[in-house]
């Protein structure tokens, strides 16, 4: 997909999120505010799945989401309660906890690589909750903390603020992917050695990759806060908020913007659907799915899509094509051009 | 004075010495061969220059300046680029993308510009259909692309480990060629590992011989081929 596509796709996409609060006044069908509290829901976890793959774009897989994402919520709540933030800037504080955690951190972590990097990310993630846990009366200790007030009581108010995290996530994640930051992610990816011999500063584009990306899971908590008025430690850092995020970037195709959103709104509605027919039972299908995207797609539905629209344009130009990498390349038309060059 | 000076350069890997007590010069122009026998240290060496990895001893100066310990970006940014003997393409860029990187990052070029320049490199290389995977490439166009992914980071100082080694040839004598017109148009001073004598020959004015990871002869081709060390040490009976 070129850019200008993936723009326009975006901006649909987004306009529609807007219609939707104006869409459930204005019909009965699908009113109410049940399909706002699902979307809000969606929503938080959209911006986790993304952030998750801005990070993941340099290789390093993340599974302390849900640590990040929980230091947010209590950064927003102890903003507000301790310091007296009005809500919308404990949202903002809530990122910029994150991150300055994340910063700290990282200058030790991320000289890790592959699953030691992963497994202490984990870690951290339980360090987190145990601290909040015995914090005493600042943290509320393992009952945590109540939201005497909350930015708005009403449904539409509380979904533009969960559209706001998704804004955020959306925005920085087409940074990534629209400047040289995407180069230089991909070539850690790729290749360290070959990256740093050509010049890229493998620690600093880490940092600013797990800083940020910190940042969302931050805001999101923040976010998170507001929809639910509470902080608590077993909820705030529970490992859902690492695992379904990461389900959704596999199940939508990872190394993308689009891929991840599409995967947190699909899996999104497949899991509140299923909730209400089969408690628990989501979890089942949640790892059947992820276990048949792995086997069969490891691109995802994005990338299935991408690859399929990189192929037919292939047939149409003779040959010459973007290549996007993975198992399902390359396509039967490249083969065929490619070997009568060399023939 | 040289533009690289390695001064008593040692490397060791827990007992085994892979490169030991190595002193030489190199500068712009100049194309230093660099021969021995497998595990003799030659790719060890190149990763000591290109500051893969920190030497346990010694010094190394690049126009004056102590880099020793300087991080390989770094370097790269300075002017030491280099390729590698097990190829590394990005494999998720295309070729102008992996092209690109040096320019980008040790260059700090826009991507425009980069964009820019890098087409320029591959069509002065003969680099056609540049948006390519790099699995789709012949082993010929993905040796010109590492050679140019190294010259856009604007080098002074190239250092090509085994680049030759799984062409042809035909493709060889083209690869020489090219690697010729770098050095001369560009005045790069190059370090070039390889086991292909002929390659030796055609290319380098001067060779440096490594044998356990030290220094055994040094000179002309024709004087270091003929020096009996040489000989039993690496070359064999085959000349």
């Amino acid at each position: 997909m070129n850019s200008r596509s993936g723009i326009v796709i975006g901006a649909l996409v987004f306009a529609a999120a807007v219609c939707l609060p104006l869409l459930s006044r204005s019909l009965p069908a699908i009113a109410g505010p049940y399909p706002l509290a699902v979307a809000r829901d969606i929503f938080v976890y959209l911006a986790l799945a993304v952030s998750w793959d801005m990070l993941f774009r340099s290789g390093q897989v993340s599974f302390g989401i849900a640590g990040f994402f929980g230091l947010g919520i209590y950064g927003a709540a102890l903003s507000s309660l301790r310091f007296g933030f009005p809500a919308w800037l404990s949202i903002l504080a809530a990122g910029a906890f994150a991150a300055l955690v994340a910063a700290l951190f990282g200058l030790v972590i991320l000289r890790l690589r592959a699953i030691y990097f992963s497994i202490t990310t984990l870690a951290l993630a339980e360090i987190f909750r145990i601290i909040f846990h015995n914090g005493g009366d600042f943290t509320g200790g393992a009952e945590g903390l109540i939201m005497p007030s909350l930015i708005s009581n009403s449904d539409s108010a509380l979904y533009w603020v969960a559209l706001s995290a998704v804004a955020a996530a959306v925005l920085a994640s087409s940074w990534f992917e629209r400047s040289k930051i995407r180069f230089a992610l991909t070539a850690i990816r790729n290749n360290e050695l070959q990256a740093k011999s050509s010049g890229i500063g493998i620690f600093k584009y880490l940092m600013i990759a797990f800083v940020v990306s910190s940042f969302i899971q931050g805001v999101a908590g923040g976010v998170q806060l507001q929809i639910y008025g509470a902080a608590s430690p077993d909820d705030s850092f529970d490992t859902n908020f690492t695992l379904l995020p990461l389900a959704m970037a596999l199940l939508g195709g990872v190394h993308s913007t689009a891929g991840p959103a599409i995967g947190a709104v699909i899996l999104g509605i497949v899991s509140e659907t299923l909730k209400l027919k089969i408690p628990y039972g989501h979890l089942v299908v949640y790892g059947i799915i992820i276990v048949v995207v792995i086997l069969f797609m490891p691109n995802g539905l994005y990338g299935l899509w991408r690859g399929r629209t990189a192929r037919r344009a292939d047939a149409g130009r003779g040959g010459e094509r973007r290549h996007h990498g993975g198992p399902q390349e390359p396509g039967p038309g490249t083969v065929g051009a490619e070997e009568a060059r060399r023939g | 004075m040289a533009n690289l000076e390695t001064r008593a350069l040692t490397k060791r890997f827990g007992g085994l010495v892979a490169v030991n007590d190595v002193s030489f010069d190199l500068s712009r122009g100049e194309i230093l061969g660099v021969i021995g026998p497998n595990g003799a240290g030659k790719s060890t060496f190149i990763n000591l220059v290109s500051g893969i990895y920190p030497p346990t001893s010694g010094t190394i100066h690049f126009n004056g300046r102590d880099v020793t310990d300087m991080e390989a970006h770094r370097r790269a940014a300075l002017g030491i680029a280099r390729t590698f003997q097990l190829i590394h393409p990005l494999e998720d860029l295309d070729v102008l993308e992996n092209v690109m990187i040096g320019f980008l990052f040790a260059r700090r070029l826009s991507r425009k510009e980069a964009k820019r320049q890098a087409e320029a490199l591959c069509a002065s290389m003969e680099l056609e259909d540049l948006h390519r995977g790099v699995a789709q490439i012949t082993m010929l166009e993905t040796k010109k692309m590492e050679i140019a992914h190294a010259l856009a980071c604007a080098p002074e100082l190239l250092f090509l480990d085994e680049v030759m080694a799984g062409l042809n040839a035909e493709e060889t004598l083209d690869l020489i060629g090219l690697v010729k017109t770098i050095a001369s148009r560009q005045n790069i001073g190059m370090g070039v590992v390889e086991h292909v004598m002929g390659v030796i020959r055609e290319l380098t004015h001067r060779v440096i011989v490594l044998e356990n990871g030290a220094i055994i002869a040094a000179g002309p081709y024709e004087e270091v081929v003929n020096d009996p060390r040489v000989r039993e040490a690496y070359l064999g009976g085959a000349l």
